[in-house]
């Protein structure tokens, strides 16, 4: 707060002190001046308010100025003999007595000010920690917005079904109309051609639907995030552990400390994790001859990090290997077939890799990369 | 009654859906008057010609199968026709024990909406029909005199002339002029359409 080590800035600061102790001062000499003239007997409580006046808005050093400098003057004109700096002995007490109260004022008046300051400072401080962590808190909060949209999939599936289906119901039942148009006798050309053009309408629509989805899942840029894939990992199996174990499924982590960090977007991340132990979990549904274990693991050099999610589930037939990252195939009745889709494109969005392959001793295993560049070490 | 085409009413709130539905409507020659809620619908004027009402179970405002309800507390006896993108099997039944007609999935096929908008027609009309026949009846009733109800109900329970002037404490004669004023007024040319008449009539007696 208070530069001493600057001479420029003490300087400045001496004159502010000297200003402020002269204007108080002033403001307390002249009507002093004025009642001298009224009473026989000196004013002098008006001092004491320049003086703490100072020191207050100026400082120690202002409140003390102002003593001195009202001991001259309050000596000068106000103590008899007036208009001289000599002392009769029978004012030497009462002048010595104004000295000491000014001195005291000055002293109690800077010292309450600095206890003041301190304290706004304490609020001041506690104010910034207090929106440091409302931040952090709203940050978890879309994250975890963010996470729970991607888990409850369910009812995203009942509303994308919906979505899509309209138009195509419309779709199908003008095709149906058009075709009874067309077999009319004579065919009805115009509404024939009618029907096709809303036919067109709302095929289109239905793209625009599908668009708006992927548009959803896959936010414009991806953020980048300076994240350790561990934490990531480790905050996923936390967060599906109960779902784990009503489902009889144990979560096994087999990490190594000390990875590279990535530059990724973590809430996507968090969605490709999530949806590859998440079917590893559903690929679970059924096994009853071997116990159900969800495995993820990460690996890492300074080119590249490999994650795996293993399952002992029921595994994949050859054929559909490549199919289950097409957009909308699934296996499940209700589900919905986009979670490899979209994996898939986040993880190439971060040039890295998804594929899935055969676990020997049974169920599937899905491994993805993310590239691990130099120049992000001193981000 | 001026207006005798069947109209098939479409409850549907995707513009497109009820586009498509009525554009396949008017291509087998029917009639589709559309709307967007069933309280639009509900507000619109139902004209007396047959009609059935093809309704989507997920609306804004009063759904579907809650409007089913609706109607059938108002008593209005409208067939319907469910059409809905997710179908579960209570919603299903649900439905169906109410009385409606089908539960269709969308997309659904040109022949089973349009069997199932056939069957509505019909069943409109039968019921249609029924209803204008027993107020044909219902009036004719009202023409005969209090004696010759009693007569009447008493003569269609089988009862022969003595019988029922024993029970009126009436001659045989009476009855017997009775009778055939009733005959006459119900335009009965038998005693066997008399009593069929009677049966129509019934259930409205009773009220
Ligand atoms: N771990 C796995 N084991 C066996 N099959 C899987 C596994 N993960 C995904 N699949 C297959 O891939 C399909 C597509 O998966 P996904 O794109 O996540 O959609 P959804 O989970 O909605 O079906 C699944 O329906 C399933 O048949
Ligand atoms: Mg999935």
């Amino acid at each position: 707060m208070q530069s001493s080590a600057r001479t420029g800035g003490t300087t400045r600061s001496l004159i502010r002190h000297c200003g402020i102790a002269l204007f108080f001062l002033v403001a307390a000499f002249v009507p002093t001046l004025l009642l001298q003239r009224l009473f026989p007997y000196p004013f002098l409580f008006l001092f004491f308010g320049a003086v703490m006046a100072s020191a207050w808005f100026g400082g120690k050093a202002a409140g003390l100025l102002a003593v001195v400098l009202s001991t001259v003057l309050v000596d000068y004109f106000f103590v008899p003999p007036f208009y001289s700096f000599s002392i009769s002995t029978t004012a030497e007490a009462y002048f010595a007595a104004f000295v000491a109260s000014a001195l005291v004022a000055s002293w109690i008046s800077s010292a309450k000010k600095k206890s003041e300051e301190a304290l706004k400072d304490a609020l001041d401080q506690l104010e910034v920690r207090v929106s440091e962590r409302t931040a952090e808190l709203m940050k978890t909060q879309t994250e975890l917005a963010h996470l729970s949209q991607v888990l409850s999939m369910g009812e995203l599936t009942a509303s994308i079904a919906h979505e899509i289906n309209q138009p195509l119901t419309a779709v199908v039942t003008h095709g149906h109309a058009c075709s009874e148009w067309l077999s009319a006798n004579p065919p009805n050309l115009e509404k024939a051609q009618q029907t096709v053009q809303r036919i067109i309408q709302d095929g289109t629509r239905a793209g625009a639907v599908l668009a708006r989805i992927r548009s959803l899942f896959k936010k414009e840029a991806p953020a980048k995030d300076w994240l350790d894939i561990n934490e990531v990992i480790h905050e996923l199996t936390t967060f599906l552990r109960d779902d784990a174990i009503r489902r009889r499924i144990a979560i096994r982590t087999d990490l190594v400390p000390g990875l590279p960090k990535v530059t990724a977007d973590r809430v996507q991340l968090q969605q490709v994790v999530l949806n590859l132990m998440m079917n590893g979990m559903d690929a679970m549904a059924e096994t009853s001859d071997r116990s159900k274990e969800l495995l993820i693991s990460a690996r890492g050099d300074e080119s590249e990090l490999v994650v795996r999610v293993e399952d002992s589930g029921m595994g994949l037939d050859a054929e559909a290997n490549e199919k289950i990252f097409d957009p909308f195939f699934t296996t499940k009745p209700h589900g919905i077939g986009m979670g490899l889709s979209i994996s898939r494109s986040i993880i190439e969005a971060h040039e890295g890799r998804l594929w899935a392959s055969p676990r020997p001793s049974g169920g599937a295993i899905f491994q993805f990369t993310l590239p691990v560049h130099p120049r992000d070490s001193n981000g | 009654m001026a207006d005798a085409r069947p109209t098939i009413f479409v409850v549907d709130d995707d513009a497109s859906v009820r586009d498509a539905i009525s554009n396949l409507l008017e291509s087998v020659g029917l009639r589709a008057k559309v709307f967007d809620s069933t309280e639009a619908f509900w507000k619109a004027p139902r004209p007396s010609a047959p009609s059935c009402l093809v309704l989507d179970v997920r609306l804004p405002g009063v759904g579907g199968l809650e409007f089913q309800e609706q109607l059938a507390k108002a008593n209005v006896s409208i067939p319907v026709i469910f059409i809905t993108a997710h179908g579960d099997v209570p919603m299903t039944s649900r439905a169906m024990k109410a009385g409606a007609i089908e539960f269709l999935m969308k997309p659904f096929q040109k022949e089973d909406l349009l069997a199932a908008v056939r069957q509505g027609l019909d069943r409109d009309r039968i019921r249609r029909d029924e209803q204008a026949e027993i107020a044909v009846l219902q009036a004719r009733v009202d023409q005969l005199t209090s004696r010759e109800r009693e007569v009447m109900d008493l003569v269609v329970t089988g009862l022969i002339n003595k019988e029922i002037g024993a029970q009126l404490g009436l001659s045989e004669v009476t009855v017997k002029a009775h009778r055939s004023h009733v005959m006459q007024k119900m335009e009965a040319s038998s005693l066997a359409e008399l009593v069929r008449m009677s049966d129509k009539l019934k259930p409205r007696e009773r009220r």
